[in-house]
Formats: C-alpha cells, structure tokens, sequence
C-alpha cells in the first residue's frame, strides 16, 4: 500500500469530480460531491482494498486525504 | 412498545418532547436547513407550538437525534396510516461535524427498523427536491426508488418497501462498526 494507490482508490468513488483535483493535501469534505454515501463508500474501499476497518469517527477526525491515509497505515 | 426512546446502530433517538420544540425551532428557521424544506417561511414560537401539538400522537413521530450525548438533529416519520401501511419519513442533521457522515444512515437504520418492525408499516414515502442530489444519492442507498410519473417534478415522490429496506440495510451495516 502506498500513498499514490490510495489516492487512486479513493478518487475512484467520485463520479462527478475530476481526479486531478484529490491529491494528498485535498480536504476532501470540502469537496461539492462529499456526502454520507461517500463517507460509507470510502469504509467500504478500505475495507475491500485494504481488508482494515475504520470507523466513522476515523473520517469525521481526518481532514486531508494523507490523513486517512495514515490513518489506514496506522490500522495495518 | 416504547416509542419513547429508539437505540441502534450506535445511536439514540430521543421521542420529541414540548421543552425541546425551540431547540428544533431554532435548527428549523435555519438558512442550511430551510433551503432543503419546502416549507421556508419562518416559524414563530406560536407556529411552532401549534405544530407540535398537531403532531405530538400516535401517527406522528418525531425524535431528536443523540449522538455521544449531544443533540444532533431530527428524523421523524409522519402521517402514519396504520389501515394502508404507509408513512412519511424525514430528517435533518443540525450539527456539522456530523453532516455527511455515517450518522445519517445509523440514524435512518434505526427509525426505518421502527417503521418497519415495530409499526409494521409496508412501505414509505419521502419527497426530496429534485436539486437535493445529496439527499437523492443517500435515500437511493437505502433502497429508495423514484415513484411512478415523477419526472420533471422538483418535490419529487421516492418510495422503499419492508423488503427493499431490509436488502439494502444488510449490505450496508457491516459497514457502520459500532
């Protein structure tokens, strides 16, 4: 698992926003198209890609997209 | 059957009391909230009194959301009618933190799980304007689905049965941990 390949899983689950935009340092709730199926899709990629469960409040506390990041590395 | 009080899902939905009607009053005449309402004038104390009272029986429910102590916001469901079965549901998330998160669908789980189970309603009826595509994107997830000659409408008709709702909840909950 790196950095890069997450950022590809995870801009994979927009369909309305362009890729180019989710880089590391995106705040992604700031993003138009973020919303609570986003957030449950975002447990759900993790969960499938990365076999690591997070939980809501794990979102709710990250900001950027290197945060979730980290937080899946620190669950590994 | 206590309606009083709804737990699920990590979540507790608390049966809107008289004492609480100026906290959702207060949510209500909201800008971030009225913009999703089609109702959009602004509600006085008076109003929403009246309301409460109109609402405050067994074909109404409405319930604070708590979430980890804290009043979070209102979901309801409304018009019951035990002879068809069928019932409006609603809510709105007041606090921000918790806007777009998984709180939204723990607390519909729990309400709809009360419709369903305990109600014994079979199906439900929601209507969400049609630029609300959040709103759209998370009743589909659910289970919801755009009733019949809806196109075109703004305060569009979506309808969910016991059986869709179950089908659906259960390919979600594995993901709401606790």
């Amino acid at each position: 698992m790196n950095l890069q390949n997450f950022i590809q899983n995870f801009a994979s689950l927009f369909e309305e926003t362009d890729s180019n935009l989710i880089v590391a340092e995106t705040n992604f709730k700031q993003l138009d198209e973020w919303s609570s199926l986003m957030a449950l899709s975002t447990i759900a990629m993790i969960d499938e890609e990365y076999n690591i469960q997070i939980k809501g409040d794990d979102i709710r506390n990250a900001c950027t997209v290197a945060d979730l990041f980290n937080v899946v590395e620190s669950m590994k | 059957m206590n309606c009083d009080t709804l737990t699920g899902y990590g979540i507790t939905l608390k049966r809107l009391t008289e004492d609480k009607i100026e906290l959702v009053r207060r949510w209500r005449n909201n800008p971030k909230i009225s913009k999703f309402m089609e109702f959009r004038d602004y509600i006085t104390a008076e109003m929403q009194l009246a309301w409460f009272q109109k609402i405050n029986n067994d074909q109404n429910y409405y319930y604070i959301i708590v979430f980890e102590g804290e009043e979070i916001g209102l979901i309801n469901i409304r018009d019951v009618d035990r002879i068809n079965g069928t019932g409006e549901p609603g809510m709105f998330i007041w606090e921000d933190k918790y806007l777009n998160s998984d709180i939204s669908f723990r607390a519909a789980f729990t309400l709809l799980d009360f419709v369903f189970n305990e109600l014994k309603l079979k199906k439900v009826i929601i209507h969400v304007l049609s630029n609300n595509k959040r709103a759209i994107k998370f009743n589909k997830a659910l289970g919801y689905r755009l009733s019949e000659n809806q196109e075109g409408i703004y305060n569009q008709e979506y309808t969910l049965t016991s059986s869709i709702y179950e089908q659906f909840k259960n390919k979600i909950i594995k993901y709401l941990q606790v």
